[in-house]
């Protein structure tokens, strides 16, 4: 078993593959996660999406039109749950520089909620945007790295790729922790991604008030819930992030229930207790 | 009895002819084109090239052998090595078509916290 970790997207990779002398297959992967990177970051002024974001329409290259596709995709099935355009409302709550560079706690008031669900067109490879519509892609672009990032290791052999959270994997079968309410629960992996959101981690403070970065496109606003995290296990890394963000936005109850409904396994934990849902016992 | 007027006919017939006679020997045109030493040059040259041309495409038959025989060699590497990754990714996509997910008191390999 090879190991590798490093830091790329705002976030720690790690990289896991059941072989022996995967050294290319290690590079390979990590170098997909500096590349799409290099494409998809919003805080880097020379990025395709920044571009986009800047310029309102680009030719974009076949990584960033598949991601924003799928986040479009992503907007329809949650009904706005999930939904891309709500850039403006992460800046507007503070979240306007890679995360490392916020200041916890300060006295500045954060701005107004700006709403989300503003246009975006797909023409072939032409991405056009609503005029003041801007896109923030770090939470499916991390679970689209994940998954080409799979892809490549698994020419090695079975493999699994942690994107911050963001677990893809190839072959064999993954025991993966889960921080719980009472502890730490692990779920055995065959076949299966998974991703964890919450507001537990990337989260500061204006003038008292606690914010976070899980934005609720409704309200334009850091999601009020009382749940802590979601982590949901799915087919792929990418319907992983959608679903856990999307049960993140309804609420302790209603995302038990959705899950159950639609047999989407995940761990749902508040402040004080963890649900399994799903049909995961 | 011979007329004189045929004699002198027969004498000036002979003349002609061996002055011609003289003339053809004397340019002896046989001897001219062996003896050009330029003409010795150009019919040297020209085996000699003969004999680089035999050797060139003799060259250049081997080194088509060697190529041939080289790509060969790397048209059966390339096809093995598609198939050993559409093998791969066949038994890897088999795998997680059939996913699937359960609760193990198993030591994690990795832990997944919020991105």
């Amino acid at each position: 078993m090879e190991r590798r970790t490093f830091h790329a997207m705002g976030t720690e990779m790690e990289l896991l593959v059941d072989a022996a002398d995967a050294g290319d297959a290690l590079d390979a992967a990590e170098a997909e996660f500096h590349r799409l990177e290099a494409l998809l970051s919003r805080f880097r002024d020379d990025s395709e999406l920044s571009r986009l974001n800047r310029d309102g329409s680009i030719d974009a290259c076949p990584d960033l039109l598949r991601v924003v596709e799928l986040a479009l995709a992503a907007r329809e099935r949650t009904g706005g749950r999930f939904d891309p355009t709500v850039h403006d409302a992460v800046v507007a709550a503070g979240y306007d520089r890679s995360f490392e560079d916020i200041d916890a706690e300060s006295d500045v008031a954060c701005q107004a909620p700006v709403t989300a669900g503003g246009g975006v067109s797909v023409d072939g490879s032409h991405i056009a945007l609503e005029p003041g519509v801007r896109l923030d892609l770090g939470g499916i672009g991390k679970g689209y790295a994940a998954e080409r990032a799979a892809e490549l290791l698994a020419l090695a052999g079975p493999c699994l790729v942690n994107a911050g959270g963001d677990v893809a994997t190839r072959g064999g079968s993954w025991p993966v922790g889960v921080e719980t309410a009472g502890g730490a629960l692990t779920l055995e992996l065959t076949g299966a991604a998974l991703a964890t959101s919450g507001r537990d981690r990337r989260r500061w403070r204006r003038r008292g008030r606690e914010l976070h970065h899980l934005i609720d496109p409704r309200t334009g606003a850091p999601a009020e819930t009382d749940l802590l995290r979601v982590t949901v296990v799915a087919p792929d890394a990418i319907e992983a992030e959608v679903a856990a963000k999307s049960l993140f936005l309804a609420g302790a109850e209603a995302a038990r229930a959705e899950a159950d409904a639609a047999g989407i396994a995940a761990v749902l934990t508040t402040e004080t207790r963890t649900v399994l849902a799903g049909g995961l016992a | 009895m011979v007329s004189h007027t045929g004699r002198l006919y027969s004498l000036a017939l002979a003349l002609v002819v061996f002055f011609l006679a003289w003339a053809v020997v004397a340019a002896h045109p046989w001897g001219a084109t062996a003896s050009d030493p330029r003409l010795k040059v150009l019919a040297a040259r020209e085996a000699q090239l003969r004999h680089e041309a035999k050797l060139v495409n003799k060259v250049v038959a081997l080194r088509w052998a060697a190529y041939r025989s080289a790509l060969k060699a790397r048209t059966a590497q390339i096809a093995a090595a598609k198939a050993q990754a559409t093998q791969q990714l066949a038994s890897v996509s088999s795998g997680s078509s059939s996913g699937s997910v359960r609760v193990v008191t198993l030591p994690p390999l990795t832990i997944t916290r919020t991105s």
